[in-house]
């Protein structure tokens, strides 16, 4: 968490897309901004990118108030996926909410996602954060491309961990808003956990990810 | 001032709210407000979400006038409003002129936003990146210290190392000395020990025989004492009696076969010291009295040991000790003979034992000219010797000190005021081993 102030009622939250170069991060919140409603959801900010590749980090704020008056920023995050901008990751990952770890399903990319998934338990570690207990989605991208791994064979692999595994084709904005609305919702039942966001402040999970994924069609 | 800034970049965090006032800047907005106030608006004020004013320009409200109020977005959150009073008549053109400024607002408040979180995080990366170095250069000159020690200390930890190994294998020499020393004892004993077992035993035969002899003879002389009708033959006997002394060889035979089996059980025992000394056939160790160990030691010395040398036992039962008793004769010879070596002429040597049920402690005090103040913590240093080059090897009192100490025992020496030197040597009965 950014900060939580009780005084001020204000809470602001961080969740973070991580993933190897060239997986889809970017786009999955350029479809988040494009597919979700204007209402509580700021502009997305796109920080000092060179030849489309993310260089510092992608920002899609969201904003939302709870019936009894806190107000809750989220702040969605994606990180550079190269190699060499490891203290960037770092430095975005501090203090994080939940983790969207954001795999490329090509064939070609297996190797890529296994060392980008390393790198993130590394750095987790790194802030202070622990792996095995911060809200973590997984989301399979470009299922829409030839030479991909086996669905069958991506959930028979990761079925054991318990991380909630998510297909998607961003570039058409499949599985997007499913992958988001997951990590926000495990992201709510920990912090409901500590902070009762139902019983005092009286916003329900199901209440709080309406706000958060309501599309531009409702 | 490096560690102010190490903690500054710990203490920001990607994402950490920024206020109104922080974002934007009088700078920022009075070109824009210029012209609205040109174009004929009373006042334009800025304040944050609580309504607290941030700036303000123009006169406050006028009489006639109206006051359009407009929220401000940032990241989709209301973080500040827009005031423009105008006069009644000019409403709908300032409302038009307040939207374009309110417009103009939020377009600086998103590009001053995304270059300050731009310039945070690059600062943040940076200096997070700094202290990785001089975390990195502080392992670097730990390691080039350690090694440029290494070198300067290599030619003295080699001269250590060169000691050690020396002593090592000079106590190595001293043992197998001492060993083989034993090994030719035992042989030695061994091989007088079979020769002698025949000579005691003819020795004996002997006797038995001389015995004999003198009875034959006693019996010769009393019958021919009778013959009374053969004076001369009786005569002559007499005579040949007393030339051939036969009075005084009778009592002499049987002195000198016992005398001689004396010496033989005399060679016998020593021989037998010589083979418990050596304690060649001993692989393990055993319970052993130290009592009878020490007297072994010193019938072994026994030819060292001059007529006027005094020894004085002053024994107490020991229990067992569980040892190989050759070390430990080995450390008795050793005392011993340091004694007599250095205090040739009417030495006195007192050795006492004695046992308090854990421990067992034996002295060797001797009336010898004792062992100055100064060299008397080196005397159990290895090649340390006050005799005279070639006669000692400097060794005797180091192997017995690792030996002690390898049974888990001390072994001081003192000097008390009167002269003399007194080793005491602490054994512990039950070890840990």
């Amino acid at each position: 968490m950014i900060e939580y102030d009780e005084f001020d009622k204000r809470m602001v939250l961080k969740l973070v897309y991580y993933g190897p170069a060239l997986s889809g991060k970017t786009t999955n919140l350029l479809q988040l901004h494009d597919l979700l409603a204007r209402e509580g959801r700021g502009d997305l900010m796109v920080l000092d990118t060179a030849d489309d590749r993310t260089l510092f980090f992608d920002l899609l704020p969201f904003f939302l108030v709870a019936p009894s008056g806190l107000k809750i920023k989220i702040k969605v995050y994606t990180v550079p996926g190269q190699v060499r901008h490891d203290a960037t990751r770092k430095a975005v990952l501090q203090r994080a909410d939940g983790v969207a770890f954001i795999a490329d399903s090509q064939l070609t990319q297996s190797c890529n996602n296994v060392e980008s998934f390393e790198n993130l338990e590394k750095n987790l570690a790194f802030v202070g954060l622990d792996a095995g207990t911060i809200p973590l989605v997984i989301q399979f991208n470009k299922r829409d491309l030839p030479d991909i791994l086996p669905e069958a064979e991506i959930r028979q692999t990761w079925s054991p961990t318990g991380i909630p595994i998510r297909m998607a084709s961003a570039l058409n904005g499949i599985g997007v808003i499913d992958t988001f609305a997951t990590l926000a919702g495990i992201a709510y039942d920990h912090l409901d956990l500590r902070y009762r966001l139902n019983v005092d402040h009286g916003l329900d999970r199901s209440e709080f990810l309406r706000k958060l994924t309501a599309s531009t069609e409702d | 001032m490096q560690d102010k800034d190490v903690k500054r970049s710990a203490d920001y965090v990607v994402g950490q709210e920024k206020r109104l006032a922080e974002i934007i800047t009088q700078m920022d907005i009075l070109p824009l407000v210029k012209p609205v106030l040109q174009a004929g608006a009373d006042s334009v004020r800025i304040t944050d979400e609580r309504e607290n004013t941030i700036w303000s320009s123009g006169a406050g409200a006028v009489e006639d006038s109206i006051e359009i109020s407009m929220p401000l977005y940032l990241e989709g959150e209301v973080v500040g409003l827009l005031h423009v009073t105008a006069p009644f008549t000019q409403e709908s053109r300032l409302r038009r002129l307040a939207e374009l400024l309110l417009e103009s607002l939020r377009i600086i408040l998103v590009n001053n936003l995304k270059m300050m979180l731009t310039s945070e995080v690059h600062t943040t990366v940076i200096s997070q990146s700094y202290d990785e170095l001089l975390e990195i250069n502080r392992r670097l000159s730990v390691s080039e210290r350690r090694y440029r020690d290494l070198a300067e200390n290599l030619e003295i930890k080699v001269a250590e190392r060169t000691e050690e190994l020396k002593r090592a294998h000079s106590r190595l020499l001293q043992q197998e000395k001492m060993a083989s020393i034993g090994q030719l004892a035992a042989g030695v004993a061994h091989e007088i020990n079979n020769p002698l077992g025949f000579i005691s035993s003819n020795l004996q035969t002997m006797g038995k025989y001389v015995a004999r002899f003198i009875a034959m003879l006693e019996f010769y002389r009393t019958a021919l004492a009778d013959r009374v009708d053969n004076v001369e033959l009786v005569e002559s006997a007499r005579r040949k009696w007393q030339e051939l002394k036969i009075d005084m060889v009778r009592i002499d035979a049987v002195d000198l076969v016992s005398q001689s089996l004396e010496g033989a059980e005399r060679v016998k025992k020593i021989v037998s010291n010589l083979k418990g000394f050596s304690h060649v056939e001993d692989v393990e160790q055993f319970p052993a009295d130290l009592n009878s160990e020490i007297d072994k030691t010193l019938t072994v010395l026994s030819h060292e040991i001059s007529d006027d040398t005094e020894i004085i036992r002053n024994y107490e039962p020991l229990p067992d000790f569980l040892c190989n008793p050759a070390l430990l004769c080995q450390v008795f010879l050793n005392l011993i003979l340091n004694a007599l070596q250095l205090h040739k002429k009417g030495l006195r040597l007192e050795i006492t034992t004695l046992s308090d049920g854990k421990n067992i402690l034996l002295t060797f005090a001797d009336n010898g000219p004792g062992i100055p103040e100064n060299i008397r913590n080196r005397v159990f240093e290895p090649f340390y010797t006050t005799k005279d080059v070639g006669s000692g090897t400097g060794m005797g009192l180091t192997v017995a000190y690792d030996i002690v100490t390898g049974y888990g025992g001390t072994i001081d020496v003192n000097c008390p005021e009167g002269g003399g030197s007194t080793f005491s040597i602490v054994l512990p009965i039950i070890r840990g081993k």
